[in-house]
């Protein structure tokens, strides 16, 4: 048990290092994106130990190493929290994230910039593990602001073109409003615990309103593209395909329902909040699910898709499940991440081209993707013994077997059904029938740094859920007995959600579209949201700025009022005065008359 | 503190005996020599004041602030190197000699003991500002915006030359020392509340307070840089470091009296985002941000509570090198494309990249990105606020949420984007700009691993 820590900090502390190195300038610039990957190939390994150290004896460890300062009563230090939920996402994060790595050396190889772009994504994943270690409020603030920035970056990193600038901003805006609610939290924990400690906080138990608790749910709903802040999400596909794998499905939109998940022994047992969370994850999980089903674009797809399971893990929450929800974190992680990599590989192939009717035939042309996108795509709808089914049949049949919200419950089903729905659209168009994209392209996925590292994340969707689900001691207990169409529900869904894709994709193949329904454009336009979310309150708000704050208030009412007004009266009755004639003799006489009436009147005074 | 104000002013005779090809490296060596000098002051053994005569004093509050203008002259001197260059030697020498009397000046300011003595040397800092922006200045309006900076400043602050002669009158002292142990609460009566608009006030126009703030945009848009960097860095902070110490002698009027004062910088600090959302010339958007930034320091200064002053305190030494760092970028912006209007500087990014990092960190630390102290400073502020008043926290979250809106609209409008053709053949940034960056970073960057020394009183 000593080296638990150490080990931990060690495989934390090695991250660091070629940051380090990038400021000693030392390093060959060829060979540092390698350098990069390795050393967290060797993060991952190191930090395994300390894993198996913690499955076997379950001892929540806190270390608190640096004291930074203390104020009045509050004392900051930096410390690291090594309980169930970080020591399992770590190796996960770090897993995933060397697979990502070695991908993008294959898909960025001939970006000139490569080396900046594996230090921002090394920095991203520091800030990840500082926001999933973090023991107390401000450090996870460092985290949770960290990813945002570097998710700016990253988004914008072919900074060349509108569109990724715009994304970049889009995501930023809708973080920092879910940052509203994260300084809100830590107001309120300040001002009525006095601390910003985890384990304090939960101790001192406090006597909550909901005000930190809705807080928390806002960041949760901006980090984590919940419903209302969702939008930035899929515009986030802008930027490479290696950070849509990294940022926007395994890791960093995660950072939202990790939150709730640390903050779930404050939210068991409030009614209200819980209510609010099942019913905001039904409605993105339904929402995205139905945006997803029209798109054309594939990353598009698998964007909505990210945002679906999300909000099927807060519904979790919702259903005081955080331990599920938590499992379906790091479940998630492998096959999402899959997915775009395999998209990625799809796209690199085919001359960057997104779109799926641009696609087809590539069973032929790809076998190996093909099969992991196909994997991945039964993972994610909940395939029995894959990856995604441990945790979220799990989840779908707590889902049925609670007593809660009915309609949440119903909205989540229909949403597990249509996972199974746009999956199909995926494999049916881009992968079966006849190739429908330009003849002369030069298909090649038989790179090592592609094959490697699909192939690792492929054997995690298989077993990654097995043995985490096998590992891990039940902490909340979920339901044991049910009956048997219960049980069978989720699978019923899918398997429901298959065939009538599949048939309908089958009947459809060769018609025409002539006129599209409204539910198909309330479905491409995602539900009118963006239409009218990022036109009118844009433009009342910009418009505002310019015309009452910068206009009336600034430049006529501040400055007409003060200066001018005043400038302008001088003026006026400095030119009404001087008015002068040049009667030097009346001036003279109106003196005269003045000077001797006063003395008169002084000496009469006397 | 006479081994710093006596070599501030043999910075003079230095300047002028300097020979040509001499004056500017003479000049920062020597004022980086007098800040290194200062550095010692950050040392506060106790919450007690270091008095060093019956004039000159410093205390936790008034030695960050009194740092940061020993710091900030050698960074000014690198920076107005460029826009000089054409000057004769002479008008050289004499900008520096400006910019040496106005450090003199406000060196005793933070350090004066004397309430009457630190409004006379805050007073007289005006005449080398003055100077440097109607005489410097890059177009006629100038001398327009040299009005407005005065009349702003001295309508404000003559009030206050009133009040002090009646607080002699009535306490027999103006010593700041003494006054702390004058706690005597103030009658309630009307003229003691003009009492307190007439301390208030000066300071107010100061900072700016929104609806008094408009001179703040015109003198920073038309000063020359090294103008619009101590404007920004540090005479907007007498103001923060004279609200926070004269506070303490207006209770209790301060209780009622902020109200309305609270709700003007809560609203105008919005006000004043928004318009940098619609800002197209940089240096004007600088501005507005500060005053946006200001309103958070004068809401701290007016709730009274510990953390808010500490947080006031932080705000304004972050705020002091961020702002300052923004009208570098710009300035150097300006040298190159000889324009302010941000949209013909775009994609400068991909011709110099290492300004563009500059640039990077500028914006993050004015967003207040975590651990920067900007962000130690506005969290105060915000816990503060939130509980003096728990509705205030949708005005700060609107007020956060723009800010990160502004600063990365300004980063992604001069940096990313395709580069314009008429910016083909600018100058590489010189070495001289990116130690100049470098040299406002670094405080930013180390501060944040030990914020205790610049949050002024901790308790």
């Amino acid at each position: 048990m000593n080296m638990f820590s150490s080990l931990m900090l060690a495989s934390l502390s090695v991250l660091t290092l070629p940051i380090m190195l990038s400021i000693l300038n030392t390093h060959k610039n060829s060979t540092y994106p390698h350098h990069v990957k390795n050393i967290i190939s060797y993060a991952f390994i190191t930090s395994l130990i300390p894993t198996m150290m913690f499955i076997h004896s379950g001892q929540e460890t806190i270390i608190s190493n640096w004291h930074w300062m203390t104020m009045q009563t509050l004392k900051l230090s930096l410390s690291f929290k090594l309980d169930y939920f970080s020591m399992i996402f770590v190796p996960v994060a770090l897993f995933v994230t060397w697979s990502i790595m070695e991908f993008s050396l294959w898909y960025m190889h001939s970006d000139p910039y490569i080396t900046r772009f594996f230090k921002y994504l090394l920095t991203f994943l520091i800030t990840m593990m500082i926001l999933v270690t973090a023991n107390n409020l401000f450090q996870l603030f460092i985290g949770w602001e960290g990813v945002g920035i570097m998710s700016f970056l990253l988004i914008g990193w072919w900074y060349g073109r509108t569109d990724a600038n715009t994304a970049a901003l889009q995501a930023i805006l809708y973080n920092r409003i879910g940052d509203i609610g994260f300084i809100m939290a830590m107001a309120w924990f300040l001002s009525n615990t006095n601390t910003w400690d985890l384990q304090q906080i939960f101790m001192l138990d406090p006597n909550l309103t909901n005000l930190p608790l809705l807080g928390l749910l806002l960041a949760a709903t901006g980090k984590s593209a919940q419903f209302g802040l969702h939008p930035w999400l899929p515009s986030a596909m802008e930027g490479p395909t290696p950070v849509s794998a990294l940022l926007h499905s395994s890791t960093m939109v995660v950072a939202g329902v990790f939150l709730l998940i640390r903050f779930h022994p404050l939210m068991e047992n409030n009614k209200t909040i819980q209510s609010l969370t099942l019913c905001l994850g039904a409605i993105t999980t339904l929402f995205t699910a139905i945006c997803a089903l029209t798109q054309n674009d594939i990353k598009k797809i698998i964007a909505f898709s990210t945002s679906s399971q999300l909000g099927l893990m807060i519904v979790t929450i919702g259903i005081n499940q955080p331990y599920l929800a938590f499992l379906h974190i790091c479940t998630h992680a492998f096959f999402k991440a899959m997915l775009f990599m395999c998209s990625g590989s799809i796209i690199h192939s085919l001359n960057d081209e997104q779109d799926i009717r641009k696609m087809g035939g590539l069973f032929n042309a790809m076998p190996f993707t093909t099969t992991s996108l196909i994997i991945g795509s039964l993972a994610l709808t909940g395939m029995p013994f894959l990856t995604g089914f441990y945790s979220k049949d799990l989840i779908i049949e707590t889902a049925n077997t609670s007593y809660t919200n009915a309609w949440a419950l119903l909205m989540t089903l229909i949403a597990t059904s249509l996972t199974a729905v746009y999956s199909t659209r995926i494999i049916f168009f881009a992968l079966l029938g006849q190739p429908r994209f330009l003849p002369l392209t030069s298909i090649n996925e038989n790179n090592p740094f592609l094959i490697n590292s699909i192939k690792r994340l492929l054997i995690g969707s298989i077993f990654a859920g097995f043995f985490i689900s096998n590992n891990i001691y039940p902490t909340t207990i979920p339901e044991m007995t049910m009956p048997i169409y219960m049980k069978l529900t989720a699978l019923a869904v899918t398997i429901l959600g298959f065939t009538l894709a599949l048939e309908l994709s089958l009947i459809t193949h060769n018609l025409k579209l002539e006129h599209s329904t409204n539910v198909f454009k309330f479905s491409n336009l995602l539900g009118y949201y963006p239409t009218i979310m990022h036109r009118l309150p844009p433009l009342a708000n910009l418009s505002m700025s310019q015309k009452s704050a910068s206009l009336l208030l600034d430049s006529i009412w501040l400055e007409n009022i003060l200066p001018k007004s005043i400038s302008q009266f001088q003026m006026k009755t400095s030119i009404l005065i001087s008015t002068q004639k040049g009667q030097i003799k009346l001036y003279f006489l109106s003196f005269l008359i003045t000077l001797t009436l006063s003395m008169l009147l002084f000496n009469l005074h006397e | 503190m006479l081994k710093i104000i006596i070599p501030t002013i043999m910075l003079m005779p230095l300047t002028w005996l300097s020979k040509k090809n001499m004056i500017w490296i003479n000049t920062t060596t020597y004022s980086l020599l007098i800040s290194l000098i200062s550095l010692s002051l950050l040392n506060q053994p106790s919450n007690n004041s270091l008095n060093f005569s019956l004039m000159f004093f410093s205390d936790p509050l008034s030695a960050p602030l009194l740092v940061l203008t020993t710091w900030l002259l050698p960074l000014m001197l690198m920076a107005s190197q460029h826009h000089l260059s054409k000057e004769p030697l002479i008008r050289k020498k004499l900008y520096i000699t400006m910019l040496t009397m106005l450090q003199t000046f406000l060196i005793m300011t933070f350090t004066a003991t004397e309430l009457i003595s630190f409004y006379i040397l805050f007073e007289a800092t005006l005449v080398p500002t003055l100077i440097i922006i109607t005489r410097w200045g890059n177009q006629t309006e100038r001398l327009n915006a040299g009005l407005y900076f005065l009349f702003y400043t001295l309508m404000g602050s003559l009030p206050l030359l009133v009040a002090l002669i009646s607080i002699q009158n009535l306490t027999g002292s103006l010593n700041f020392l003494l006054i702390q142990y004058w706690n005597q609460a103030l009658p309630d009566s009307w003229s003691n509340i003009f009492l307190w608009l007439a301390c208030m006030m000066a300071f107010m126009v100061k900072m700016p307070l929104y609806g008094l703030h408009l001179w703040l945009p015109k003198a920073h848009v038309e000063a020359p840089i090294a103008g619009s960097m101590v404007m920004a860095a540090i005479l907007l902070k007498l103001g923060g470091y004279g609200m926070l110490r004269i506070t303490t002698m207006l209770n209790p009027q301060t209780s009622f009296m902020a109200y309305p004062f609270l709700m003007l910088s809560l609203w105008g600090m919005i006000m004043t985002s928004s318009i940098c959302l619609r800002q197209t010339d940089l240096k004007s958007l600088i501005a507005y941000s500060s005053v946006s930034h200001m309103a958070l320091v004068i809401v701290a200064v007016l709730i009274q509570t510990p953390w808010s002053y500490m947080g006031a305190t932080a705000l304004m030494i972050a705020h002091g090198l961020t702002s300052s760092m923004l009208f570098c970028l710009a300035n150097s912006n300006y040298e190159r494309t000889h324009s302010r209007t941000m949209i013909l500087a775009r994609g400068l990014q991909t011709l110099l990249p290492l300004m563009a990092a500059w640039w990077l960190l500028a914006s993050l630390t004015n967003l207040a990105l975590p651990p920067s102290i900007n962000l130690i400073g506005e969290l105060f502020v915000v816990m503060s606020s939130f509980s003096w008043s728990n509705i205030t926290i949708i005005l700060m979250g609107a007020n956060i949420t723009i800010t990160a809106l502004y600063s990365l609209y300004m980063l992604i409008t001069t940096q990313r984007g395709k580069y314009t053709h008429h910016i083909n053949s600018i100058k590489p940034s010189f070495t001289r700009e990116n130690a100049l960056m470098a040299l406002h970073m670094t405080p930013l960057l180390l501060l944040s691993l030990n914020p205790k020394i610049i949050l002024g009183f901790t308790y």
